[in-house]
């Protein structure tokens, strides 16, 4: 883009201009992004004279989509607002998501409490506590029939928040009750979030089956929804929560591809579809975190990379398969339990980044995330935020305004280069399932956290409230919400009681017993387990199959 | 005895299985010199049998689900089942501050909320871990 001999006389114009404000305030500062690359004071055409603008930039909805997805971005259409929502039982929920629908939510997105993702039904006894609490609880298909009364599942799209073995029948619910309401699985809009790192190293879930069988599960569900709901996002690659465990942008990136190649892998091996057939319905889920302009540069540098992997590995054909979709959720882990007003603050700069980094979806945290459940007005402000920045700061004005800051093209390929070299260096290790096994994923989570929390510990990573600026006393009186899991589960319990008594034992078991032969025989378990949650049968009974074939798994972590 | 390195037990009670907070505190106790058993999440039952077994001088409990007035009572009665209630315990977590002096009530000793300074969770472990032996 730019003439050879010009760059050269700039670059010793920039060196000759570094020379002679050597001693001025501030000169000497060792400055570093968010992610520990080393940065100078300022950008010129120089670092950036090797960039092509069609190969590597373009024009939104042009291969590399470096610039955007699609030619009129949030002209066309404006990032889905999508919060993450669950509590108590699916009535109490389906009370909130009506009320998130009349704010102007334009999806929705189900957080489920962590006996749900476990596949374990409100009768076992060890769950008394959680049930609700973390996200609302679901036993069986009247339950997404609850969360869903009265709301237009035809005209917004919903986010299913599950893990990739629960994936199979919560979602075969929620086909399920589309099909009732007259709806075709053709046109049927949504995502399940199915990843293989959410709960394995993430956040760890009881009695789960090893990493190996999860992502048969998980590979079947993406087999057969994009062969018969093939508008429907059956995975989300949820590498928002890999960041949530201290690592940094580039690590998120690779991690978010290592986990993307592992499906592609076990798909293609099965021979049964080609990379076309496939991949246009990956999506990915990233974060939105403190450096703002190294995570603007991470989204663009997503999508480039996976017109790369997608196209030069795979050698997909379909443009459709190298466009990347994502969906945002701005880091929970930036928020801070000292003056939590502050952190509607933080939420903003990063629905931002977000924004300028041209997302397709997006859930504001809630200021009050360090301290409770979000309550119904900090729900309400979430939504505002992303409504604000859509409306009145007229930033959704022109796609990728960023795109050809000197500064942010850099950034975008040292990320790149960074993440490919992270992405490698997984695969060396034999990839992505190799390295959940041999517990090397927790260990980098544990190691990250770690040098995060000693930065803050040290002043290092100055964090305002926190520890800098901080109060005796706290200024602001925040309300608290208390979710009720001795009545969700009283609730729960009795609906399972009345379940087991209006439905056919004998159908349910047969379906079960179908379930556990397709299984084993290797066959795409999604028809069984549709056939399953139809007759009646428990998203732990479902789940009990699978923990009887494949066993437990014990997490290869010692702290 | 006295020689003897600090013992602490690390658990997150019941299903949530955020581990941030507890694995972050088991490596700032490790690199104070403490011995840290860290069993994950784990039930009432089990974590109060593993302090006992393992014969920790302090049970530190990490919770960021809703449940945790009900969870931590639970590991407090099956310790006391246990007759060990005599081993303190510590909670870090998601715990709102209205709930702080009830937990204090049914026998925490120390709550730490999110962002509290690890050196400050060090200090009051060695102290209370070595009052307890």
């Amino acid at each position: 883009m730019f003439d050879k001999k010009k760059i050269e006389e700039l670059k010793k114009k920039e060196q000759d201009w570094f020379e002679k404000t050597k001693d001025v305030r501030g000169a000497d500062k060792n400055v570093l992004s968010g992610s520990g690359i080393p940065l100078k004071r300022i950008y010129s055409p120089a670092d950036v004279k090797d960039l092509d603008y069609e190969k590597d930039l373009n024009f939104p909805g042009n291969a590399p989509y470096t610039r955007g997805i699609y030619p009129t971005m949030y002209r066309g259409r404006d990032w889905t607002i999508r919060q993450f929502t669950g509590y108590n039982t699916p009535e109490e929920t389906n009370e909130r998501f009506k009320y998130e629908h009349e704010m102007g939510q334009t999806g929705f997105s189900i957080a489920f409490d962590a006996v749900t993702e476990s596949g374990i039904d409100s009768t076992d006894p060890r769950a008394i506590d959680d049930i609700g609490t973390g996200g609302v609880h679901v036993d069986y298909l009247g339950d997404i029939e609850a969360m869903f009364n009265g709301l237009p599942i035809d005209k917004v799209s919903t986010a299913v928040i599950a893990t990739p073995w629960t994936a199979c029948p919560i979602s075969a619910m929620y086909f399920v009750l589309a099909q009732q309401r007259g709806l075709s699985l053709k046109t049927l809009d949504g995502t399940t979030q199915n990843d293989l790192l959410l709960f394995t190293c993430c956040c760890h879930l009881m009695d789960l089956i090893p990493p190996s069988d999860l992502i048969r599960l998980s590979v079947d569900h993406i087999e057969w929804c994009s062969q018969n709901v093939p508008k429907w996002h059956p995975v989300s690659i949820a590498s928002y929560n890999y960041r949530e465990n201290g690592i940094n942008a580039y690590q998120e990136i690779g991690l978010m591809l290592a986990v993307a190649v592992a499906y592609i892998e076990e798909e293609l091996k099965r021979d049964r579809l080609t990379i076309d057939d496939f991949a246009p319905s990956m999506t990915f889920h990233m974060s939105s975190h403190n450096d703002f302009f190294e995570e603007v540069a991470k989204f663009r540098a997503a999508r480039r990379m996976w017109y790369k992997l997608i196209t030069e590995r795979y050698k997909a054909k379909n443009p459709n398969s190298a466009v990347f979709k994502f969906h945002v959720q701005t880091a929970g882990s930036t928020l801070v339990y000292q003056q939590p007003l502050n952190n509607s603050v933080r939420v903003s700069y990063q629905v931002l980044a977000a924004a300028l980094g041209g997302v397709q979806s997006m859930h504001a945290t809630s200021y009050d995330e360090p301290i409770c459940l979000p309550t119904e007005q900090s729900v309400l402000l979430s939504i505002r935020t992303q409504q604000i920045a859509q409306n009145d700061c007229k930033i959704t004005n022109v796609a990728d305004p960023l795109g050809g800051s000197y500064y942010v093209e850099w950034l975008t390929d040292e990320l790149e280069k960074l993440a490919w070299e992270y992405l490698q260096e997984i695969e060396a290790k034999g990839g992505l399932v190799k390295c959940i096994e041999s517990g090397w994923v927790h260990q980098q989570f544990a190691k990250a956290m770690a040098e995060q929390a000693n930065a803050v510990e040290s002043g290092k990573e100055p964090v305002v409230g926190r520890n800098c600026f901080t109060m005796d006393k706290e200024p602001y009186d925040v309300p608290i919400f208390y979710p009720e899991p001795e009545d969700t589960a009283k609730i729960q319990k009795n609906k399972i009681a009345k379940l087991k008594k209006e439905r056919s034992s004998i159908k349910v078991q047969s379906s079960l017993d179908e379930l556990k032969k397709v299984t084993e025989a290797g066959d795409n378990v999604m028809p069984s387990v549709l056939e399953a949650v139809k007759s009646g049968a428990t998203l732990g009974e479902v789940c009990g199959i699978w923990r009887d074939i494949y066993g437990i798994w014990k997490i290869p972590f010692s702290g | 005895m006295i020689d003897r390195k600090i013992k602490v037990l690390m658990a997150i009670p019941g299903f949530d299985g955020h581990w941030r907070g507890a694995v972050v505190v088991t490596r700032a106790l490790r690199d104070a010199g403490m011995e840290v058993v860290y069993m994950g999440q784990q039930q009432p039952d089990a974590i109060a049998k593993t302090a006992l077994d393992e014969d920790v001088d302090i049970v530190g409990l990490s919770i960021y689900a809703a449940g945790h007035l009900r969870l931590i009572k639970k590991v407090l009665d099956e310790m006391k089942g246990k007759k060990i209630d005599d081993i303190p315990m510590v909670v870090g977590g998601v715990i709102p501050q209205p709930d702080i002096p009830k937990l204090k009530k049914i026998g925490v000793g120390e709550i730490f909320p999110p962002g509290s300074p690890l050196e400050k969770i060090v200090d009051y472990i060695k102290t209370n871990a070595l009052k307890s032996r």
